[in-house]
């Protein structure tokens, strides 16, 4: 654990203080992206580790054959359900974390550690909570953009609930203090390969930094909300220009 | 007797005319007719439009584009960097925008035609002129569901869609902040220019 933490931190460190030491502050969100230049920096060191990582992962996602990568997935999303079932209490969303414990004990079993998403044909479906989302919904709404290293997007907020939710993760809980990395190794590649398709998009971006906050504090807010979040407020994007000749669209 | 079935079929008729009246002016409708339309046709033709992706495109562009309010969205994702601008550029900006746009779903369509479903859901809450979202589910070969959502606002033409919500992800919103910067530092016609690449002469 010394070891692991120390890896980390040092990481953490070093790139905090390259931030600080930084003089260029863009600041294209301020409002929910207040430490863009730092922020900016842990990007770069992110993409940087990606240059090694992506292949990996393009060489998994060939490698393996789509429904055992589906398999794959379907593991994790088993393992990561006692999380779910604890924030859903938390939330006071009781009814739904027994749907979530009758998902983990059925795909644990029948489903052969979680590789095949049994529950979910049974009718118990798929829910997705974790500290952060119960720390919005206690009412830290609005957290800072957070860049982590390794780890990628994030906030303060679920910074801190995805650092307490390993505390009783099962297999987080079990790796606790152990060198053991295989299991991160796995999962950190499966997830890279799921995002492949999207890698385009992000090449051909004017500024792949927003895009990736753009897409994830959009995407976060939608997890918070349950799938539910409230509508844009589209006027607002109309500015001030458009007063004059209101939107009376011709084709 | 015949009379009152001729009556029967006459009233049945008025009453399709009126619900069909109905159905053309209400978002989900549209949706539910207008995608139900297309990925049938593709399901059909899977073959001829895997050969030919332009045939895809024509189709799409021909079903879709009417539907899509392309001048309210350019104007959406130009904010303040439209400030200013001629009503033509925006068009033409607009012009660009939509066939990014039918590119990626004709691709789409062709890269999850093989099992896609797709599930509207009812409306939800009072019609706002302003802006309704129409609410669907989209699932994926692999089992997973995707929630995407349209955003529709009536115009004097009728009800049209100007945003694609996908897992909480504003196609506008994420649009936006890519290309208001961009057009701010280098100008509409650069922006136009680099989008349009090879785009325009495809989209025909």
């Amino acid at each position: 654990m010394k070891k692991r933490l120390s890896l980390f931190s040092f990481i953490f460190l070093s790139l905090l203080i390259a931030g600080c030491a930084g003089t260029q502050n863009r600041h294209t969100d301020p409002e929910n992206d207040p430490w863009e230049g730092f922020n900016r920096k842990i990007y770069a060191f992110n993409d940087g580790l990606d240059k090694v990582v992506r292949p990996v992962a393009v060489g998994y996602d060939k490698i393996m054959p789509d429904p055992f990568q589906r398999g794959v997935g379907n593991f994790f999303r088993n393992i990561d359900t006692p999380v779910t079932f604890v924030n859903q209490v938390l939330q006071g969303k009781f009814k739904q974390s027994g749907s979530s414990v009758g998902r983990f004990l059925v795909n644990s079993t029948i489903g052969l550690l979680g590789f095949f998403d049994v529950a979910t044909k049974m009718g118990l479906p798929y829910y997705d909570e974790d500290l952060g989302q119960t720390l919005a919904a206690w009412g830290y709404e609005n957290s800072r953009y957070l860049m982590l290293p390794v780890l990628g997007p994030s906030s303060v907020r679920d910074g801190v609930g995805r650092f307490t939710d390993s505390y009783y993760h099962p297999v987080g809980r079990a790796l606790h203090g152990r060198d053991i990395y295989a299991y991160w190794i796995v999962r950190g590649v499966d997830q890279r390969a799921r995002f492949l398709d999207q890698d385009e998009e992000f090449e051909q971006a004017y500024d792949p930094y927003v895009l990736l906050r753009d897409v994830w504090l959009q995407n976060r807010e939608f997890q918070v909300y349950d799938g539910d979040p409230p509508m844009t407020d589209y006027d607002l994007y109309l500015d001030d220009y458009a007063e004059e000749e209101e939107p009376d669209s011709e084709e | 007797m015949s009379i009152r079935v001729l009556l029967l079929a006459i009233a049945c008729l008025f009453c399709n005319g009126l619900n069909a009246q109905a159905q053309a002016d209400d978002p989900v409708a549209l949706v539910e007719r207008t995608t139900g339309r297309i990925f049938a046709n593709v399901a059909e033709n899977l073959e001829e439009y895997t050969a030919n992706p332009q045939a895809l495109k024509t189709l799409v562009r021909t079903d879709l584009m009417p539907l899509l309010d392309v001048n309210y969205a350019a104007r959406l994702v130009l904010g303040r960097a439209g400030r200013g601008l001629e009503k033509e550029k925006i068009e033409e900006f607009a012009i660009c925008m939509s066939s990014l746009l039918v590119n990626r779903y004709s691709k789409g369509l062709l890269y999850f035609s093989s099992d896609i479903k797709l599930q509207v859901l009812p409306q939800r809450g009072e019609l706002n002129e302003k802006v309704t979202r129409v609410r669907t589910r989209v699932t994926l070969p692999n089992g997973k569901e995707a929630p995407v959502d349209y955003a529709f606002h009536k115009t004097p033409e009728g009800w049209k869609a100007f945003d694609v919500i996908v897992e909480g992800i504003s196609y506008i919103t994420t649009y936006r902040n890519q290309i208001m910067p961009d057009v701010q530092a280098n100008g509409i016609d650069s922006v136009i220019a680099r989008l349009g690449t090879g785009d325009l002469e495809l989209s025909n």
